[in-house]
């Protein structure tokens, strides 16, 4: 599994601090490759999420970071972007449009596919995340749990890659929770799951990294 | 959480909610043209509109009580620009009250011209309930959408309606957190919490917009908001449309 081919991330040394000052990442070196389930875990304000976004560019600094082999900058970026599927940690962030179709049509069509093809996709995520009948449905009469399964369908749209969750456990309750972690397992891309919720990366990663103050203090396998 | 404040009842089924909303939304706004373009002297012109309305409203099971006292709320604006009419009005004569020192005359064009404003503010308000009623606002924005209305104001109105119950719930769980920690206190103590709470929940939204930004960016947003337009118009809908009209017609010219 582990040959230059198959690398799909490359970071190296990569510091970041917000405009503010805040020092968020600090000499970050990491490798993930083809197939892999990393668990990315670490104090709140330890630097997961800010680490995410530079996994497709929306956060940048000069060439610390190679994504499937591009720097993710300029004219790559509608192709990273597609390739790398990033579920945010709060659901009413990722559902930004009117109903679950037009959020889960967002990335294709953005991505330039026929309409055709995109209601297609729409519906094959839509059925992957068993929310079939949701397409008409509108997020704010939809459970955290539901809203979670229509977040996750709106980059499957897109056939990423690489699928990046933030803390996909946070607010919902154990059945929902559960379903997710059955959810996650079925499906075979490789995945980052950030978050704190130690049991679900067990269940559902083996290689687990942790980073604190954003340094990595390690990474193992597990499960192996 | 189940909200309606905007389009309440508009879930439900019935022969008008399963109508195209482009459909409805170019019927309704047809029954408010005819309505205002109607003399205020054809008062059984009027009455037809109101027998017309009642009968949409009976197809669409939405019940009466909740669209009569919705359309109430244009009453006051009603009053303050036509209450005045028949008094400041000049013309022929209804009639003359004196109230101490100060004398009235009532006008038969006065009391026409309010008579005017009134029905129509009423019909009209009760045709655009019916509409917001019977078509989720979802669909009536992407049937406005399709009639090719400015884009930037359809995607403004589409982020309202997603977004203002999200930003109600931040703001109800901010004021329970407030009340559940300020045992009394002082007027003065109130007003400052009460201020800060606003300043936090300005942050708060704008913290959100940024993040709801960074998702789009991430779905490759380039500028442009895309959607698909799924709507189709079947036979039902130009029947119904048509029929309606033709009703129109005919009341605006035989009705006198
Ligand atoms: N937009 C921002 N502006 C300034 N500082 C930020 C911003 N986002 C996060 N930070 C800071 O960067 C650090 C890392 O945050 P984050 O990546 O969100 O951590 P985690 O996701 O692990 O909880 C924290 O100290 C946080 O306060
Ligand atoms: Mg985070």
């Amino acid at each position: 599994m582990t040959n230059i081919e198959s690398k799909i991330v490359e970071i190296r040394k990569l510091t970041y601090a917000y405009p503010d000052g805040t020092m968020a990442l600090d000499g970050i070196d990491l490798d993930i490759f083809e197939g892999e389930n990393v668990g990315l875990v670490g104090p709140n304000g330890a630097g997961k999420s800010t680490l995410l976004l530079h996994l497709n560019g929306i956060l940048r600094t000069d060439s610390a970071v190679s994504i499937f082999g591009l720097t993710p900058e300029g004219s790559n970026l509608p192709l990273i972007r597609s390739m790398v599927g990033i579920v945010f940690q709060d659901p009413d962030d990722q559902l930004f449009m009117p109903t679950s179709f037009d959020d889960v049509a967002f990335g294709p069509l953005s991505m330039g596919l026929g309409a055709d093809e995109v209601r297609a996709r729409v519906e094959k995520a839509l059925l992957d995340v068993s929310m079939s009948d949701a397409s008409d449905r509108i997020a704010h009469h939809m459970s955290v749990g539901e809203k979670r399964r229509v977040s996750i369908a709106s980059v499957l749209s897109m056939n990423p890659r690489l699928l990046i969750l933030d803390e996909p456990s946070a607010n919902l309750d154990p059945d929902g929770r559960r379903s997710l972690i059955e959810l996650l397992k079925g499906m075979n891309v490789t995945k980052i799951i950030a978050g704190h919720d130690l049991e679900l990366v067990n269940e559902l990663c083996q290689r687990v990294i942790r980073i604190d103050a954003g340094k990595i203090v390690s990474d193992t396998l597990i499960n192996a | 959480m189940e909200h309606h404040f905007l389009d309440q009842y508009s879930d439900r089924d019935s022969l008008i909610h399963r109508l195209d909303p482009r459909v409805k939304a170019i019927t309704f706004f047809s029954l408010v043209l005819f309505v205002i373009l109607t003399p205020a002297a054809s008062f059984s012109a009027f009455g037809f509109y109101g027998a017309l309305l009642i009968i949409l409203i009976a197809f669409s099971k939405v019940p009466p009580i909740f669209v009569v006292r919705r359309s109430l709320v244009i009453i006051p604006f009603v009053v303050i620009v036509g209450l005045f009419m028949p008094f400041i009005k000049g013309g022929r004569s209804l009639g003359n009250y004196s109230l101490g020192a100060v004398d009235f005359s009532v006008t038969y064009e006065g009391v026409m011209l309010f008579w005017n404003i009134f029905i129509k503010a009423m019909l009209s308000c009760i045709s655009l309930t019916v509409l917001t009623s019977t078509t989720r606002f979802v669909d009536l924005l992407k049937g406005f959408e399709t009639m090719h209305l400015p884009k930037l104001l359809i995607m403004i109105l589409s982020f309202m309606y997603r977004y203002i119950y999200v930003f109600i719930g931040e703001l109800m769980s901010m004021r329970i957190a407030k009340e559940s920690r300020s045992a009394g206190g002082g007027k003065r103590f109130h007003l400052k919490a009460i201020a800060n709470m606003v300043g936090v929940f300005f942050i708060r939204a704008y913290e959100r917009g940024e993040r709801v930004y960074l998702a789009m960016c991430s779905r490759g947003f380039d500028g442009t908001v895309r959607t698909l337009n799924r709507l189709k118009l079947n036979a039902r809908d130009i029947y119904f449309s048509f029929s309606v009209i033709a009703l129109l017609i005919t009341i605006r010219c035989f009705a006198k």
